[in-house]
């Protein structure tokens, strides 16, 4: 059963399409597509779980893989589309920079990553691709946090980083006690709720949803 | 035992109470804090009156645990504190009705009294530093419980200063814990013989500094002016008679006992920061108008007496003058608790002032005596007190004061000599200082004519609050005139320090060994009522029977006196400001608009006002520095989230580079 796993590549094959889908966040343009890009991640990295499940044959792991795709798959987006709708706010997502500019930065990161984390051998395998990618993938999700303008892309670069996170985790230990997964999954859903009520209250405080005018707030 | 159980349930049960939704009885809880204290004083009397031992241990980790340790020097300052909060609590029944947030006061009382406990009971590193935190920080609360502009910038330089003073306490204990590797202080009494010598100096100086500043000593004596007024006026009491009492506390703790021997400089430093504290704050005092700030200046002069005792103790002990040296730190500690009682009688004489006439000012004041007789007649009782006049407590202290310090004439070198007369000059001098204060004081609030609408139809205070102040008032006549019995409590703790007893003879009689000095302040009152007594009838045998008539002052012939006719506080202290010129550097604004000049004016206008120099020549350079890095500093704060975020990615990176190989 594990000859297929292995003979065609599916963990990397997944591991790519979660690079790619944050990669993606580069060059989208509206939120709603953002949100879909992280739906498509947080499926992506439940599947990756499951597969690793039939691996290893740990029953805990399909457990850990339904709830992520439960709360990060279908919560959060559905919350999210809730915050965008119900803050009303243009659906450009307006970056600082252009994707060219945004796209060839990303690549730099991932080529950064994948330099300074070649020689660290604390691991081997197939895990060891898991690993660079996942971190590739946190500082995407940063990346992103710092070129958009409004609260909501902030939030999804957050939970990117939190994906890319929990990737970076898996891969070290190979799944964490479940009551881990389970607090941190939990803190993620707390925090994205947390975060869309102030953002809502920003876009109430400053009339508009552009983090640039927190500045106002510096004494 | 059972009576520190009782003393902190009471305690823990008011500040319950306070959380408590129950507006009516809310005030009555003080009641209970009051039985609470009455507990931790009979506590203090046992553990001043037994060997030093653990009370209470309580293991968190094998690294650090809370330890109380008692002795005869922790209890004394337990039963100073007690007494002063036994006080204030009944005080407090009366005082707080009309308070706006009477929950968080009541909380935040009742663990700034146990704070105060714990800080003076603490046996090692960690719970002293833990409880004097937590009574720093309480006070701070205390401080801003009015919600003003005032308060706030009061409990923020109350905070600084505070803050500032505990990173030399830590700094200290840290010498003290890498030189003998024991956090426990009775251990590290033991090995601190092996200090060496720069390093023991190093803990005096941070000592200084560190608890100075809780006990505002000139010139880290900044936030008290500011601070007590902020407070409500039954916690500036306990901030002024106990809270920087603990400073002194920690000072003796810390270069008295665990020290023990000490060289001769740190005496007579001491005894200068004494004698400059003492006459730089009652000057301050003489200027102000604001009765609560005349009060908190006056609380630097009185710390200033304190040191001078704690620093004659030490000269004197360095001189090989046993019994002298005892006796110089058997009236630092009296005088530590005759200032806590007559301290905290004229701050709650003020705060009845204050609820009676909703201001501080005591310009607007005057002719209270007649609408309030017992809070004047306390008021008097603690001004006369603070005044050092017999037969009432400061008397006693000062008076022991002045003879530990002229007997540092018997000693060897020439420093202590020169240093022990001229503070006992110094001491002198603000006595004279302090009289002319405290005749302004009340002088310019209770007699006379109402200055303002103020001082118009004011009640008096709650019989709760007449009470309070009544106990206090109580309390400075019986430490007067028995100083034996006060002097019994204390010995122990000085026993432990010199090895030379004071031997009372007597509870009403003083007998300082080695000199022809004796004192019987008991005779002193019989006299002064014998006089009294002789003089009335002497009035009526030779005056005989005289018809008493009431008519109105002469007024030179002006219409009818009014109150601007009065002298004000302003004018009283004129010649002093003109004396200490160099120090006050007063500045007056004459401002002369005429109709005809030279003769006909249209109005005058004068404002004068003194140079606080310290403030000016030390505290503003230095927070202009501060200030002037600060900014240098926040550019890196520009206030925008992508560019933290962006600091945030370019360490990632930077790690990843540089720490992944």
């Amino acid at each position: 059963m594990n000859n297929w796993i292995e003979a065609y590549f599916v963990i990397d094959f997944i591991s790519a399409g979660l690079l790619l889908t944050a990669v993606s966040m580069n060059a989208l343009k509206r939120i709603e597509s953002c949100v879909k890009a992280y739906t498509l991640n947080s499926w992506l990295l439940a599947s990756l779980i499951f597969v690793i499940a039939l691996m290893n044959g740990e029953t805990h792991l399909y457990a850990a893989a339904g709830i992520t795709v439960l709360s990060k798959g279908i919560l959060i987006p559905l919350f999210l589309g809730r915050i965008i709708r119900k803050m009303r706010v243009t659906h450009e997502v307006e970056p600082y920079i252009n994707n060219v500019v945004s796209l060839s930065i990303s690549a730099v990161l991932v080529a950064v990553v994948y330099t300074s984390l070649s020689d660290a051998v604390f691991i081997e395998g197939f895990l060891k691709n898991v690993l660079q990618i996942s971190i590739a993938v946190l500082l995407i999700g940063l990346f992103i946090m710092i070129t958009r303008r409004k609260a909501v892309t902030q939030v999804i670069g957050l939970l990117f980083m939190e994906n890319g996170l929990f990737l970076a985790g898996f891969s070290l230990t190979s799944g964490m006690p479940t009551i881990i997964e389970l607090g941190v999954l939990f803190d993620v859903l707390m925090g994205v709720i947390i975060l869309g009520i102030f953002a809502v209250q920003i876009r109430r405080t400053f009339a508009s949803a552009d983090l640039d005018r927190l500045n106002t707030l510096k004494g | 035992m059972t009576a520190v159980n009782t003393g902190i349930s009471c305690f823990l049960i008011a500040a319950i109470i306070s959380i408590l939704p129950l507006q009516k009885i809310k005030r009555y809880t003080y009641i209970i804090s009051s039985i609470g204290s009455l507990g931790f004083g009979l506590f203090a009397l046992s553990i001043i009156f037994s060997a030093p031992s653990k009370l209470y241990t309580l293991n968190i980790s094998s690294a650090f645990d809370f330890v109380f340790y008692g002795d005869a020097l922790s209890g004394f300052f337990l039963l100073a504190i007690s007494v002063l909060a036994f006080a204030v609590s009944i005080y407090s029944v009366g005082y707080t009705k009309d308070m706006k947030n009477p929950g968080a006061a009541g909380v935040l009382y009742n663990f700034f009294i146990l704070s105060m406990y714990a800080v003076v009971l603490s046996g090692n590193i960690i719970t002293f530093l833990i409880s004097w935190e937590t009574m720093s920080l309480l006070s701070y609360f205390l401080v801003t419980l009015q919600r003003d502009e005032e308060s706030a910038r009061a409990g923020l330089i109350y905070a600084v200063m505070t803050h500032a003073g505990t990173a030399f306490i830590i700094a200290l204990f840290l010498v003290l814990y890498t030189q003998t590797g024991s956090m426990d202080l009775a251990e590290i009494k033991l090995y601190a013989s092996h200090i060496p010598d720069t390093l023991k100096n190093l803990i005096f100086i941070f000592s200084i500094i560190g608890f100075g500043t809780k006990a505002g000593i000139i010139p880290l004596h900044t936030w008290l002016p500011r601070a007590h007024p902020a407070a409500p006026s039954n916690i500036s009491a306990l901030m002024s008679g106990v809270m920087i009492k603990t400073g002194i506390y920690g000072f003796i703790r810390i270069n008295l006992d665990i020290l023990q021997q000490s060289p001769e400089w740190w005496g007579i430093t001491v005894i200068v920061i004494g004698a400059v504290s003492c006459i730089i704050g009652m000057l301050y005092a003489l200027m102000e108008y604001d009765m609560k700030r005349l009060l908190a200046y006056c609380s630097v002069e009185n710390i200033g007496v304190i040191f001078l005792g704690i620093g004659a103790a030490m000269m004197l002990k360095s001189n090989g003058l046993y019994t002298a040296s005892s006796i110089a730190l058997a009236a630092a500690l009296y005088h530590t608790l005759n200032h806590a009682v007559f301290k905290g009688l004229l701050f709650l004489g003020t705060g009845s002032v204050m609820h009676a006439t909703h201001t501080k000012n005591m310009e607007k004041m005057g002719g209270l005596l007649k609408s309030m007789p017992y809070t004047g007649l306390f008021f008097l009782i603690g001004s006369v007190s603070i005044c050092a006049l017999p037969p009432f407590n400061g008397f006693v202290s000062e008076w022991l004061t002045y003879q530990s310090l002229l007997s540092g004439f018997n000693s060897v070198s020439i420093a202590s000599k020169i240093a022990a007369p001229l503070g006992a000059a110094a001491l002198a001098l603000t006595g004279a200082l302090a009289a002319a204060c405290f005749v302004k004081a009340f002088g310019i609030s209770f007699l006379g004519m109402p200055r303002s609408s103020h001082a118009e139809d004011v009640k008096e205070s709650s019989a709760s609050m007449i009470t309070g102040m009544g106990v206090l008032a109580l309390l400075c006549l019986v430490l007067g005139i028995f100083p034996g019995l006060t002097l019994r409590v204390i010995s122990p703790a000085v026993f432990s320090y010199t090895g030379a007893g004071i031997m009372p003879t007597g509870a009403g009689f003083l007998h300082i060994g080695g000199s022809l000095s004796d004192l019987s302040p008991a005779a002193i009152l019989i006299s002064i009522i014998i006089m009294f007594i002789t003089t009335v009838i002497f009035i009526f045998i030779a005056g005989g029977k005289r018809k008493i008539s009431y008519g109105d002052s002469w007024d030179c012939g002006i219409k009818a006196l009014t109150p601007r006719m009065q002298y004000t506080a302003t004018g009283f202290t004129k010649p002093l400001r003109m004396i200490f010129r160099k120090i006050y550097l007063p500045k007056r604004d004459l401002n002369i608009s005429y109709i005809v000049k030279p003769f006909f004016l249209s109005s005058i206008k004068y404002s004068g006002e003194i140079t606080p120099f310290l403030e000016v020549y030390i505290y503003r350079p230095l927070t202009s520095l501060i200030r002037g890095a600060a900014r240098r500093v926040s550019i890196l704060q520009s206030g925008s989230l992508h560019l933290y975020l962006g600091y945030i990615l370019a360490t990632l990176i930077l790690l990843l580079i540089f720490g992944g190989n």
